[in-house]
């Protein structure tokens, strides 16, 4: 995405892309559909041998830690989006980031490694249910008794928490969020599996029913984790963009081909100047998505305080036309299109996801307005 | 060593350059908040100091630097808050001209026109577009006649912006009516001030007031044959050039980076009364419902990844990501962002967008400047064409088919013009 990656940042994503397209192609992505989890263990523990699950650390001894984390990781996030691939990048990366942005030394030497090998997954516990992803809406509560804080709640969409070992939870105090490090099998935790419209994405309500852990849990300070929250969040959306720009470049390439084999009143079906001028808005499109997703990765790594602003533009702009961009080219595929057998419904399914997570562009927009309001 | 002096060992590096060109400008430049000097006496400025062409051989008026020192350049002013010369005609002069006479000018014809160009003291303008038709460029009907030693030059054009006040027209024109079309064309140097035989006429534009574009008729213009830019039988390469970088002028890339693109509450933003900018003061200083504060949020979303999109290409035609027409993509969305803009300002005026107190007629007003902003998503080249750029040239569709490709001209079938 990024037009000028490093020599390492182009092997990394060489070696990423070969890597999916080898162990996960769509046909394994099908076959998938069927299964509990939407991946595999084995699988995922490969992948963080690639490198995938270190760029946020740890800092020592587990391949040493990206100057450039977010830039990284938006490239792997582009390429799983051209495979439409399994596994909890996204969540496993935010959680990462979260404990080297806010973690102890002993909170990130507790979990990074095991992280980073794969052997563990994290997920983060955000959103709560009726799509409400606005922490000033939070119910679920986080109170102090003695040095123990217990957590009280329902968290939603909470992606892979079923495989999940440990969950970041995002709850309020009395004034301010505060953040917990909680075990998936803690007592008190319930975690209900649920279904998405994606192949492999597999998500969950996780209950917390006085759910107790001691301070140390706590990540970063009680009530003081706003700006983390924040973060993470800006983060998740660089994340998700960079996805959506992988999920809509890949269709249109096989929408050209194909639609450039058939052929209709004597002449390839993207020769008729509909399609063309379509297609031609399309790729305006990706180019600004691609500039937008790329600038807001960008700010992240440099904690230009821009990036407030820039993952909401980049949600807006990208969650709307990303998605669009997949949504025509159904249309120009025609009745096949919308055929169980035909590959483009993997991505419209996984475009459709990303843009419903971390808020529609609808609610981005919302916030756009809101702040040039001034 | 002069500062700057290029020979290819000794090119000053961008970072020095920089340095260089901020203590220079913090100096000699004149602030956005001075009195405004106008483009021809900044051009001037700027040549006198070796900051004009900065990516032109200096053999030719030019600093002998790069792309990248121009964009720096700008880019300095602009965070500086320093006059830099602005306006259309000097884009076009100098951002899109002056590149097209570097590549296919003879040396000569370069000694000749770029200095004075680069100097601010040639303002140069395209000649291209006929009232027969814009978009089929290639289909150019104006004559072309060598008599002995010198041309002479019969037809008209049209559309012209910035004919009255500029000094040379690059002329697309027609040498030869037996071969197809592309391939029988010429471009040559017009004069434009008190040239016998040539006629220019600013067009009344829908506002009501005479356009900055202008028609011209030309009876028996006679040129002598130095003017020709390039070879007899090349004008099609020559005007692709032009259109090349006229495309990338329109998403300030290139040669046309004569200043960063504006997004949002820029400092600098002169984007008039309906740019983004603007769009926040209505959206800050009026009722707005919500579907007017929906599209005012979309008008600023797309000025801000207009610019990184352009800035996104830029970088990418200089690594090598991208090659050739990408300008189209930046003058596609540019345009259609513009048009979107002025659109939107309808929706957050309302009435007070087009009707007015007192009894003068006013250009300032939304609904006026709407009777005209199709200008922009047709000149340089339409939205359409456009598009057929982007997916033929630059993702490899199917050329549409034409009827006049492979046939000598003077059999092809033409059309009225716009009108007489
Ligand atoms: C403000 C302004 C400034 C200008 N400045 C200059 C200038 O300085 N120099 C100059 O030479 N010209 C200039 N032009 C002319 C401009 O380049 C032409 O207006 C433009 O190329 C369109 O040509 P036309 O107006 O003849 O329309 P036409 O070519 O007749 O086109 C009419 C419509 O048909 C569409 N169309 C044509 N061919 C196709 C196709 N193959 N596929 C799909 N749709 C098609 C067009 O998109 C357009 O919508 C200017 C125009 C404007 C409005």
């Amino acid at each position: 995405m990024n037009v000028e990656l490093s020599q390492e940042q182009e092997a990394f994503r060489n070696t990423t892309r070969r890597f999916l397209e080898a162990r996960v192609p769509l046909l394994v992505v099908r076959q998938l559909y069927e299964s509990h989890d939407g991946f595999e263990r084995s699988w995922w523990r490969e992948a963080a041998e690639l490198g995938w699950t270190s760029l946020f650390g740890p800092e020592v001894g587990g391949g040493g830690i990206s100057p450039i984390p977010t830039r990284d990781a938006v490239i792997v996030a582009e390429e799983m989006g051209r495979m439409v691939a399994p596994g909890p990048f996204l969540p496993v990366s935010v959680v990462a980031a979260a404990l080297l942005w806010e973690g102890t030394a002993t909170q990130r030497a507790d979990l990074l490694p095991a992280l980073a090998s794969g052997d563990s997954i994290a997920s983060w516990a955000l959103a709560e249910p009726g799509d409400v992803w606005d922490p000033a809406s939070f119910m679920t509560r986080a109170v102090l008794d003695g040095d123990i804080m217990v957590l009280t709640g329902t968290k939603a969409y909470v992606e892979a928490a079923t495989t999940s070992d440990h969950f970041l939870v995002t709850a309020r105090t009395d004034d301010g969020l505060t953040q917990a490090l909680v075990a998936a099998n803690a007592d008190g935790v319930t975690v209900t599996p649920g279904r998405s419209i994606d192949m492999t994405r597999r998500f969950g309500l996780v209950t917390f029913d006085g759910t107790r852990v001691p301070t140390s849990a706590v990540l970063g300070t009680v009530a003081g984790a706003g700006p983390a929250v924040e973060r993470q969040v800006q983060l998740a959306i660089a994340l998700q963009c960079a996805e959506l720009v992988g999920v809509a470049q890949r269709t249109l390439e096989f929408t050209l081909e194909y639609g450039s084999s058939r052929h209709a009143f004597g002449r390839p079906i993207v020769s008729f100047q509909a399609l063309k001028h379509r297609i031609a808005d399309m790729t305006v499109w990706l180019e600004g998505s691609k500039a937008v997703t790329d600038a807001l990765a960008q700010a992240i790594d440099d904690e230009d305080p821009e990036s407030l602003h820039l993952a909401r533009i980049a949600k807006a702009y990208v969650g709307e036309h990303c998605p669009d961009v997949v949504d025509d080219c159904v249309q120009i595929t025609g009745g096949i299109g919308v055929t169980w057998e035909h590959d483009i419904h993997l991505y419209n399914r996984r475009a459709t996801l990303d843009r419903a997570l971390y808020g529609t562009p609808e609610d981005h927009k919302e916030q756009v307005i809101t702040w040039l309001r001034g | 060593m002069v500062a700057g002096l290029s020979d290819e060992m000794t090119m000053e590096s961008v970072e020095a350059f920089r340095t260089r060109t901020r203590a220079w400008m913090a100096s000699a430049l004149p602030s956005v908040e001075d009195p405004p000097l106008d483009s021809h006496a900044l051009q001037r400025l700027l040549f006198d100091n070796r900051f004009a062409g900065i990516a032109f051989p200096r053999e030719y008026g030019g600093a002998g630097l790069t792309l990248e020192h121009q964009k720096a350049f700008f880019d300095c002013a602009a965070d500086l808050l320093r006059q830099v010369p602005a306006g259309y005609d000097h884009l076009v002069s100098v951002g899109m001209l002056g590149p097209t006479i570097l590549e296919h000018g003879s040396h000569e014809a370069k000694l000749r026109f770029l200095p004075a160009l680069l100097r601010g003291d040639d303002v140069w303008i395209q000649l291209l577009s006929e009232p027969r038709g814009g978009s089929d460029m290639a289909g150019a009907t104006t004559r072309l006649t060598r008599d002995g030693h010198v041309y002479v030059l019969n037809g008209a054009k049209m559309w012209s912006t910035g004919a009255h006040v500029a000094d040379y027209g690059l002329c697309l024109c027609r040498s030869d009516w037996d071969v197809p079309k592309h391939r029988g064309l010429s471009t040559v140097a017009v004069p434009l001030r008190g040239t016998p035989g040539l006629t220019i006429e600013r067009i009344r534009a829908a506002s009501g007031e005479a356009g900055d574009f202008c028609q011209e008729f030309f009876d028996d213009v006679v040129l002598p044959t130095e003017n020709l830019i390039g070879e007899e039988g090349t004008g099609w390469a020559v005007a692709q050039t032009l259109l090349l970088h006229e495309r990338n002028a329109a998403g300030s890339i290139g040669y046309g980076h004569l200043g960063p693109r504006l997004s949002g509450e820029d400092p600098t933003a002169s984007d008039g009364l309906l740019g983004p900018s603007a769009l926040l003061a209505a959206l800050r200083h009026r009722r707005t419902n919500g579907a007017v504060a929906t599209k005012l949020a979309n008008a600023y979303i797309e000025s801000v990844v207009g610019a990184l999109t352009s800035a996104r290409i830029m970088a990418g035609l200089r690594v090598g990501t991208h090659r050739g027409g990408w300008g189209s993509v930046s003058k596609l969305q540019a345009s259609v962002a513009k048009h979107e803009c002025i659109r939107t300002s309808l929706a957050a005026l309302g009435a007070e967008g087009v009707i007015w107190d007192g009894a003068d007629v006013r250009l300032d007003n939304a609904g006026t400047v709407w009777l005209g902003s199709r200008g922009g998503t047709l000149a340089g080249g339409s939205n359409e064409m456009q598009r057929n750029i982007v997916s033929e040239r630059l993702l490899g569709l199917p050329r549409e088919p034409s009827l006049d490709r492979d046939v000598p001209f003077n059999q092809v079938l033409r059309g009225l013009p716009a009108f007489e």
